[in-house]
């Protein structure tokens, strides 16, 4: 749990310093920062969504596979997107509502990997009163490769 | 029991597997996620509405169907050689504890390209009331033979 308590779980603190919808400017990178991918944090996240497969669990099996090694499951994104971004991102504004995702993946993750993200609002739009943020996101790992890339769209606090 | 690019149809089925939602396993996807939003950990502020929604409690994240929607589709595609290439998805309805979610995917079509064969899936999660509570589609390849993968 050393992820988890490194990092900081009140997303109340420095909400004052988070862009509100105003304030975001569509095509403008956001903050991101390397986050080194543990084998715990991997398998932690698959506990949660209930991810057995011995590709996360089992490095002799995994060996034996065409991927040579334990990796993560493609779903990582979920964790990478709030553990590369600094905690006045606006992703974690209390409040904020997913309201879809789409993603492409080319290489998997692997524990050990250090990733970097990059990141920027790509539009904003109000739509039913409500004001949404498109996002476009790629992740990578320290070799350049692309692990996968994904657009969100998201509904802000009014 | 793997399936093979040949071998599969329009409208075959894959089941994924149950998932039942409490509050533990809201805050277990919370600490694997790092995703403390307090839609999903903080009564007292989900009295407040948003917009003209109030969800009346926590709810889980929209993420963690997709992630569950994503256990379905890697081991019906591991053991296939196959790979998921894409997942698409967006939220029909807020799932909170007590419910019990099943995602299921329907084979939509098959393509080759000049390289690869993909298949395209759509993607639904239900719950307990057989409700929808999320869609989409995913995107799967089946690399031909010979052709390295990962």
């Amino acid at each position: 749990m050393t992820q988890a308590s490194a990092f900081e779980t009140d997303f109340w603190k420095d909400a004052n310093l988070r862009k509100v919808w105003d304030e975001i400017v569509p095509g403008e990178p956001r903050k991101t920062i390397p986050y080194k991918l543990t084998l715990e944090a991997i398998q932690l996240y698959c506990r949660s969504v209930g991810e057995d497969h011995p590709l996360y669990f089992d490095e002799a099996y995994a060996k034996t596979t065409s991927y040579g090694g334990l990796i993560a499951p493609p779903s990582i994104h979920i964790l990478l997107m709030f553990a590369c971004t600094p905690t006045d991102d606006w992703m974690r504004t209390p409040g904020t509502i997913n309201a879809g995702q789409s993603w492409s993946y080319n290489k998997p993750a692997r524990p050990g990997d250090t990733i970097t993200l990059q990141a920027r609002a790509l539009d904003k739009f109000i739509k039913r009163e409500r004001l949404f943020v498109v996002h476009d996101n790629v992740f990578f790992n320290q070799h350049g490769d692309v692990i996968c890339s994904g657009r969100g769209q998201t509904i802000r606090p009014a | 029991m793997s399936t093979s690019f040949e071998e599969l149809a329009v409208g075959d089925t894959i089941n994924g597997p149950k998932f039942d939602v409490s509050r533990e396993s809201i805050r277990l996807f919370c600490d694997g996620s790092l995703d403390y939003n307090p839609l999903h950990l903080d009564d007292d502020y989900m009295k407040n509405s948003f917009g003209k929604t109030n969800f009346g409690g926590i709810i889980m994240h929209g993420m963690n169907n997709f992630g569950l929607i994503t256990r379905m589709l890697t081991d019906w595609a591991y053991p296939a050689g196959a790979i998921q290439r894409r997942l698409e998805t967006r939220w029909l309805k807020p799932v909170k504890p007590g419910d019990t979610i099943t995602p299921v995917g329907v084979v939509k079509s098959k393509q080759s390209t000049q390289k690869s064969r993909w298949v395209l899936i759509d993607v639904l999660v239900r719950n307990q009331r057989d409700e929808h509570v999320a869609a989409g589609e995913a995107m799967v390849e089946f690399p031909l033979s010979g052709s390295t993968v990962a």
